[in-house]
């Protein structure tokens, strides 16, 4: 720790000369302001873009891996684990812009979850459900049994990790530009599993109180203001959205500012009434698609700028990984707890059986691999409740997703790229391209 | 690699066979996805309506019905394809549309579907194999003999424009109003073999010139004659191809009627065909067709004037009344009545669309669920 602390008092140290010559000036040219003791939030959002990005780009262009990757290493190399240039106030300071980026995300995430498709395919309503049951059971039971959590931190635990990371995922998808059958059922776990996971989540929250402060006042209403406050949130700004958008034309640019502006909105909201914001994004995403009857916001896509906020997002995530806090123990436990977590995805799929071959659906479990931002933000969210006991009760699931920010995107883009669904699949047989 | 020709495949004569391509579409969008290749892996069919294969892009499939009698048993295989591939889109979240053309697809992002064929004609054509993600519908004719064959050939040609005008279901390409009412065969004319079949007398003339091409290494196989309307000696057939596909089977299995009696009326009446003189004017009358539709005027090489193609093609279909009496297949031909008006051929219908909702997705929606309708009265009724 003191290591970490010296660390992050470089910036300090080297800007000592720059203040005093500062404070010297000031004293003459009365105009100055005083020497600026944080960095401003457009200039600290300029600073981790530009950083995640040559980063992703340099490793996607060298090395072939998801720039997602990039950004997140970006992240943990410049945030308070390591060199310590992006401070934690930075960090709480830069976490309107992630909440905004995941909360994109989120809602695009939500707009494709088709529940039509379950409906005409039984075999997919057999493995979503079996994804999301066994994935709980199995990360439950290595939580509680093996670890030795209580139940309401295990159920914790699952519930932060039983499901795909919806943002790496899309992210994924959109830069291979993959589409086909394997894509699109990466699309449909991870959006469905995500609601699972925020069913589990809610439950979970009332589940600590009991089991933290036995105040059941806190147990009940806690987890009923999170569900319909993010409903209701959700549900008023998807009407508003339609209703303004309606008056515009369909996929015009004045629609996606509709688009935006009705998830910022949302995202605001959330934060004020203290309702998760991937919670309330998701919902937003699934009514918007549900309540759309008229198509009128059904073709209207993000603009390519969220990539810019999905980078700062994914830099935020790194840099908010706990590695100071890393034991062996703690990383052989989250090894063990991402296994069976594989381990229940592969069963799923190959157990749910029906049209698609074994080798394709095995290609959907290793697509669906992924843990990132909601994860970590769903463990803060719950650790935040208690936290002398919440952050070492979550450290385990905070060090499978930050286990899984490196590797999740790259199983996700092989699956893509195996499945021969990625945009570069055919240049293989000398193709033009 | 060269093949043979073969010998010309006796057919029961006039018996009709339908090939219709078809587009796979997102449902999230209704742009093009891929999903070819996947979906026909997932296919629980026994084949009993004919066949269901991949076409050179993941984009698009080809359905193909069994060799009918008569235009009912067309529709009826139709009908029955469109129910399997109802269930089996369905299943893999896919939709599937009729039209030429997809209005907006952007077509560097197809992908040619695997196998030895595709591979050959995409490295023979480069990017054109891409762009020709375009849908057509093709309609084989029995012959009894290969002279007759290469006979109707001929004297169908001269019929193209109003096959073109009758289906024209291409109006956009690339999101933009083309003013054509069939743009599709604009992108079949890019291929060096695609056109009219030269004047040609008899069978022993058409295997004389088909060996020319594969000795001056133009053409391997017959696969190889992008023309208009060719023979087709493994199945013992003439096939139109010029069509686009309909929005429906209904109209689909119309246009198969169409040329079921035109055949029938020609083998019957032998027309002076004046082949050397309708070779002059049959680009012309083609491009017409596909730019204006039903409002083409149609030059007449042996007249020397132009003729509205509306006006020849009402005449057309009192000629051949009789011989649609004769085949069953009236009610089929008065399907086409309507679309002797502008409004009513599937070009205008997209274009209404498009006026309505005033963007190309919901027409592409919108053209989706029309091929899956199941319209008020069952074929094999209208049939009767």
């Amino acid at each position: 720790m003191a290591i970490l602390a010296t660390r992050s008092a470089m910036p300090d140290d080297l800007l000592a000369p720059l203040r005093l010559g500062w404070e010297t000036l000031l004293e003459r040219l009365f105009f100055l302001p005083p020497f600026p003791e944080s960095i401003d939030s457009l200039a600290l959002f300029s600073l981790l873009l530009v950083v995640g990005l040559l980063i992703g780009e340099w490793l996607h262009a060298r090395v072939g891996w998801p720039k997602v990757i990039g950004y997140v290493l970006a992240g943990t190399i410049f945030g308070p684990s390591l060199l310590g240039w992006i401070s934690i106030e930075a960090l709480a300071q830069a976490r309107p812009i992630a909440d905004a980026a995941l909360g994109l995300l989120m809602l695009e995430v939500g707009r494709r979850l088709d529940l039509g498709w379950l409906r005409h395919n039984p075999e997919l309503l057999r493995s979503t459900l079996i994804d999301i049951s066994l994935s709980f059971i199995l990360i439950f039971s290595f939580a509680l049994l093996l670890i030795g959590q209580s139940p309401a931190w295990a159920a914790a635990t699952a519930a932060v990790t039983m499901a795909s990371a919806p943002a790496v995922v899309l992210l994924t998808i959109e830069e291979s530009k993959a589409q086909g059958v394997v894509t699109e059922r990466i699309v449909l776990h991870t959006a469905i599993a995500s609601a699972a996971s925020f069913v589990v989540f809610t439950l979970v929250l009332g589940v600590i109180h009991a089991e933290q402060s036995e105040d059941w006042l806190n147990a009940v209403v806690h987890p009923l203001w999170v569900a319909v406050g993010a409903l209701l949130i959700a549900w008023g700004v998807a009407r508003l959205a339609l209703l303004i958008a309606r008056l515009l034309p369909k996929r015009s640019l004045a629609q996606v500012f509709i688009l935006v502006a009705s998830a910022l909105l949302a995202v605001g909201l959330a934060r004020m009434l203290a309702v998760p914001v991937f919670l309330t994004l998701f919902l937003m995403g699934v009514l918007l698609a549900q309540i759309d009857e008229r198509q009128t916001l059904r073709y209207t896509a993000l603009p390519e700028g969220h990539w810019l906020l999905a980078i700062i997002l994914f830099v935020i995530v790194g840099a908010s990984l706990p590695w100071q806090e890393f034991t062996w123990l703690t990383g052989l436990q989250a090894i063990g707890l991402l296994l069976v977590r594989a381990a229940a995805k592969a069963a799923a799929l190959a157990a749910a059986g029906g049209s698609l071959p074994l080798p394709k659906r095995l290609l959907v479990a290793t697509g669906i691999q992924p843990l990132s931002a909601t994860a970590v933000f769903m463990a803060y969210e719950i650790a935040g409740l208690y936290p002398e006991i919440g952050r070492s009760a979550l450290a385990l699931s905070l060090f499978a997703a930050a286990l899984m920010e490196l590797a999740g995107p790259a199983l996700c883009r092989i699956a893509l790229r195996k499945s021969g669904e990625t945009a570069g699949s055919e240049t293989g047989k000398g193709g033009i391209g | 690699m060269s093949k043979s020709l073969g010998e010309f495949r006796h057919s029961e004569p006039l018996t009709l066979g339908v090939e219709l391509e078809l587009q796979l579409l997102s449902l999230r969008d209704f742009d093009l996805t891929r999903g070819a290749t996947d979906l026909l892996a997932s296919l629980d069919y026994d084949g009993r309506f004919g066949d269901i294969k991949l076409e050179i892009t993941e984009s698009m499939i080809e359905v193909s019905t069994l060799p009918r009698a008569s235009a009912g048993g067309i529709a009826a295989d139709l009908a029955g394809l469109r129910e399997i591939l109802r269930v089996h889109c369905a299943r893999n979240h896919i939709a599937v549309c009729g039209g030429g053309t997809h209005p907006f697809h952007r077509w560097p992002e197809r992908r040619i579907c695997s196998g030895e064929r595709f591979d050959a004609l995409y490295q023979r054509y480069g990017y054109l194999a891409k762009q020709f993600t375009v849908f057509g519908q093709h309609i084989h004719v029995g012959c009894t003999s290969a002279d007759d064959a290469i006979w109707l050939t001929q004297a169908l040609g001269v019929y193209v424009p109003v096959f073109v005008a009758l289906s024209a279901s291409s109006p956009f390409v690339d999101g933009v109003d083309t003013f054509f009412q069939s743009a599709r065969l604009n992108a079949v004319s890019a291929f060096p073999l695609s056109g009219q079949c030269p004047p040609l007398a008899n069978w022993e003339e058409f295997v004389r010139y088909f060996g020319m091409l594969q000795a001056c290494g133009i053409a391997a196989s017959i696969k190889d004659l992008y023309w208009d309307v060719r023979p087709k000696p493994e199945f013992g057939t003439v096939e139109i191809r010029v069509c686009d596909t309909p929005l429906s089977i209904e109209s689909a299995t119309a246009l198969a009627a169409l040329a079921q009696a035109l055949s029938r009326w020609l083998l019957r009446t032998r027309p002076d065909l004046q082949v050397a003189r309708q070779v002059h004017v049959a680009r012309y009358n083609k491009f017409q067709a596909c730019r204006y539709g039903m409002a083409a005027m149609i030059s007449d090489p042996v007249a020397l004037g132009q003729r509205p193609l509306r006006e020849s093609l009402a005449e057309l279909l009192e000629l051949l009344a009789a011989d649609a009496r004769e085949l069953g297949c009236t009610p089929w031909l008065d399907h086409l009545q309507p679309l002797l008006a502008d409004d009513a051929t599937d070009a205008a219908w997209l274009r209404g669309m498009q006026r309505v909702h005033g963007n190309l997705n919901d027409v592409a929606r919108e053209a989706a669920e029309r091929l899956l309708a199941r319209p008020a009265l069952e074929p094999r009724e209208i049939s009767r």
